[in-house]
């Protein structure tokens, strides 16, 4: 699991999160995760290169939300695209879809 | 079934009650996959099905103790169709008797979890829970999509 970071124009970082987000993947990159959440004003998670994503590592993309939600910042989020509709149903089956901004 | 060893013969994969041993299994899969032209969607499928059950089984039924087994095998079927069976050495417990988690109304709700045996039940054409003397078995069936043995079913033996 990779996850890397570029700053955009407006103050915006994007968060490229590539590859497998199971419970391994979730352990490498929480506490990154965690330091984007806490330090960032304005924030884009981008998906496109997960190719999964497990109900562990579910809490992996909530918390941050919560958090940068929290404090009167934001966040959005950039859906899957590699098994984009195998990814795009288990965020259904678990609500993420309806939740994530 | 042996306690400690960690082993893969092909069709037989025996993994150590840690989280991390769980990484070994996309591989094992991938290979799978490829001796029996496994398709893609049933290469997730089993993919997140076993991500789900596994983690439960260390977690809850390990209590996340290491030094325990679980093992798992994969059975060819009938055309379309592939099973894999999971045994462990915990106590008995169903998860097709577990409700679904209400639909939660909050990011801080999804965090909370509650959603791996909710997306076993959706992504797995077929669950047959046994009780064992010693243990759990969990039998997981995969039907290719357009094979004549579409159907849905969980039953408990």
């Amino acid at each position: 699991m990779q996850i890397s970071t570029e700053e955009l124009e407006g103050g915006v970082t994007r968060v490229i999160l590539d590859g497998r987000l199971d419970i391994v993947g979730a352990q490498e990159i929480d506490l990154k995760m965690n330091v984007i959440a806490g330090t960032k004003k304005l924030v884009l998670i981008d998906m496109q290169k997960l190719s999964f994503i497990g109900s562990m590592s579910l809490r992996t993309l909530v918390i941050p939300a919560q958090a940068i939600k929290g404090s009167r910042r934001q966040a959005r989020f950039v859906r899957p695209e590699r098994n984009g509709r195998k990814c795009s149903e288990i965020q259904r089956h678990t609500y993420l879809d309806s939740h994530l901004p | 079934m042996n306690t400690h060893a960690t082993e893969s013969d092909g069709e037989c994969l025996t993994l150590e009650s840690k989280l991390s041993e769980i990484a070994r299994v996309p591989p094992w899969i991938e290979k799978l996959s490829a001796r029996h032209g496994i398709p893609s969607p049933i290469q997730f499928a089993m993919d997140l099905c076993l991500e789900e059950i596994l983690s439960n089984i260390i977690r809850h039924g390990y209590a996340g103790e290491p030094n325990h087994a679980l093992m798992i095998r994969h059975r060819i079927n009938r055309e379309g169709s592939f099973t894999l069976v999971v045994e462990d050495q915990a106590p008995q417990f169903n998860p097709l008797l577990v409700s679904d988690p209400p639909v939660p109304q909050s990011l801080e709700e999804i965090s909370r979890g509650g959603h791996g045996i909710k997306l076993l039940k959706q992504f797995a054409d077929a669950i047959d829970y046994e009780p064992m003397a010693n243990g759990n078995r969990i039998t997981i069936t995969f039907i290719a999509h357009g094979s004549a043995q579409a159907g849905r079913r969980t039953t408990t033996t």
